[in-house]
């Protein structure tokens, strides 16, 4: 037994001199199993005592709730790799990713039966190949090109999300290629399915996509990007990240959507958002959201204002880093157009929304 | 037997924890720099440079080099620094440097210097990619990340210096192999 328990100390100690000398020297080439993700929770209360602001996520009042847990795989071999993402939660479920099995759920008005939501669970699930050191090719379910903000909380500064992000695509399912020209521009060509936020089409696979990415300056790059289908619609989009100094950051994203005429309704949206953020020491920095959104004449309905109306919302966010934990304390305020968008605490409508929320998010 | 586990699981602590960042050292500017000389007896200076020009194009693709007109080299590159424990490692940042190589008959020296570190954060489709203007002189790591974190990327950056020495080493002291003629095994099938 003692020769045993020797044998495997010494086992353990060759394996671990080894495993030191090669983690440590790596440099390049192919890269272990990744495995990262995020796990995220929050209080959210509405000052009017009603939730009120219909943008994606902590939309619950007065709760200390859940939002997901997030696991991502990725392996690199060589000029190939694959991204699998999962998530379970609110956040990276019901309120983010598509029905699984669509006769599933019980729509109102309907007769269908069934068990609920189905989900996969998946975020990112797509194959990648480097066909040149300047041209890749990806197919799969991805998430969208589109946009500044994303699903995952350890992504984005803010917690609370935009009505931009919200109206915008999550998900795009198709194939693309990326050829970069030089480090400073790159153009992504591809093709979607005929409906964002869908593990499979509607029967057509006729939505273009493609993005511009161009880096004018250090420090400075801008997306353009176009999604266009007679399904999905057609979404004119400019996200852009400057670091301006080492300690601040200006970020802005305009979008402009017009529903498509397979959708059957006429509408959209249009806006435009401001991210100002300011690191004020190594853990803390602090963050505004400025954001105005207006919805297109139409019957074409937005998680925002009703078609024709606008809203515009100030959010104040930091991040207070404690190692991989970020706390997110966050105020935000929405202001209507008209008084038809949000409830005061009697139960009326109102023009204006207040939240606050208190975020953790820990990301690995 | 009662005191030989103990003193492997010393030993086993002692070298996992074994400071790389010990190899580092601060030049006259306050900097750190990986500094070596190096004699090899026997090997004449424009030898040294041709192998060494050789080496930093075989093993270095993406480092840019430049030589001068005695024959030294000087080059950029970056490497990437991992954290977390195994099963959860990714890449947490890549360091730039800045590497010269100097050769005379019999002898050579280099030296690593000019670290930055540019943290790397998770995308919306699930790779690291560098965190746009961010980059941070190792010496003033400390005042913007953790210094659990700062001590790791020193350790790395330690064994990445030592095994781009080592390497170099190995490379400059080898004769060129001769080569070999390719020896095509012919068969006549006349006479049989």
């Amino acid at each position: 037994m003692k020769k045993k328990i020797l044998l495997l100390v010494l086992s353990v100690s060759a394996f671990s001199f080894a495993a030191t000398a090669q983690d440590t020297i790596k440099t390049t080439g192919d890269a272990p199993l990744v495995i990262s993700g995020s796990v995220d929770t929050y209080f959210k209360t509405d000052f009017s005592g009603k939730p009120n602001i219909p943008t994606s996520f902590a939309n619950e009042n007065n709760s200390i709730s859940i939002g997901m847990v997030d696991l991502g795989l990725k392996k690199s071999v060589g000029n190939a790799s694959f991204v699998g993402e999962l998530s379970f939660g609110p956040r990276g479920q019901q309120q983010s990713i598509p029905n699984a099995d669509p006769g599933l759920v019980t729509f109102p008005g309907t007769s269908t039966t069934g068990v609920g939501y189905s989900s996969y669970h998946i975020q990112n699930l797509y194959v990648s190949y480097n066909l040149t050191s300047a041209l890749n090719v990806t197919a799969g379910y991805m998430s969208t090109f589109i946009g500044y903000e994303v699903i995952s909380p350890a992504a984005n500064f803010n917690y609370s999300t935009s009505y931009l992000f919200t109206n915008g695509p999550f998900q795009n399912a198709g194939f693309k290629a990326t050829y970069t020209f030089s480090p400073a521009v790159s153009l992504m060509a591809g093709i979607f399915n005929d409906y964002w936020n869908a593990y499979q089409s509607g029967g057509k696979v006729n939505t273009f996509g493609a993005q511009l990415t161009v880096t004018p300056v250090k420090n400075w790059t801008a997306y353009l990007n176009v999604a266009a289908g007679d399904q999905s619609g057609t979404e004119f989009d400019l996200t852009t990240a400057y670091q301006i100094t080492p300690a601040f950051k200006l970020g802005l994203n305009a979008a402009d959507f017009t529903a498509g005429s397979g959708y059957g309704y006429k509408g959209g949206f249009s806006g435009v958002a401001l991210y100002p953020q300011l690191a004020v020491s190594k853990v803390v920095t602090l963050g505004i959201r400025g954001e105005y959104f207006s919805s297109k004449a139409g019957a074409y309905l937005n998680a925002g204002p009703p078609p024709g109306e606008s809203v515009t919302g100030i959010t104040f966010t930091a991040n207070v880093k404690a190692g991989p934990l970020t706390f997110i304390p966050e105020i935000r305020f929405d202001n209507s157009s008209k008084s038809d968008m949000f409830l005061d605490g009697s139960g009326n409508l109102t023009q204006g929304a207040t939240q606050f929320l208190m975020a953790a998010v820990y990301a690995f | 037997m009662k005191y030989l586990i103990p003193a492997f699981l010393f030993i086993l602590l002692a070298k996992t924890s074994a400071a790389q960042q010990d190899l580092l050292s601060f030049d006259e500017h306050n900097k750190y720099i990986y500094y070596q000389v190096e004699s090899m007896p026997g090997i004449a200076a424009d030898t040294l440079a041709q192998r060494g020009l050789k080496y930093v194009k075989t093993f270095y693709a993406k480092t840019t080099f430049k030589t001068d007109n005695s024959g030294g080299i000087k080059g950029e590159g970056k490497f990437l620094v991992y954290g977390g424990i195994s099963v959860l490692k990714h890449e947490q940042g890549e360091i730039a440097y800045q590497v010269n190589i100097e050769f005379k008959d019999q002898k050579y020296r280099f030296w690593l210097t000019g670290f930055v570190f540019t943290p790397y954060q998770r995308d919306r489709y699930g790779n690291f990619v560098p965190q746009q203007g961010v980059d941070i002189p190792m010496e003033q790591a400390t005042a913007k990340l953790d210094k659990k974190d700062v001590d790791g990327y020193l350790d790395e950056t330690g064994a990445f210096c030592k095994q781009f020495g080592d390497h170099l080493k190995t490379y400059l002291s080898k004769l060129p192999e001769p080569k070999k003629a390719d020896i095509v095994k012919k068969v006549v099938t006349d006479n049989w």
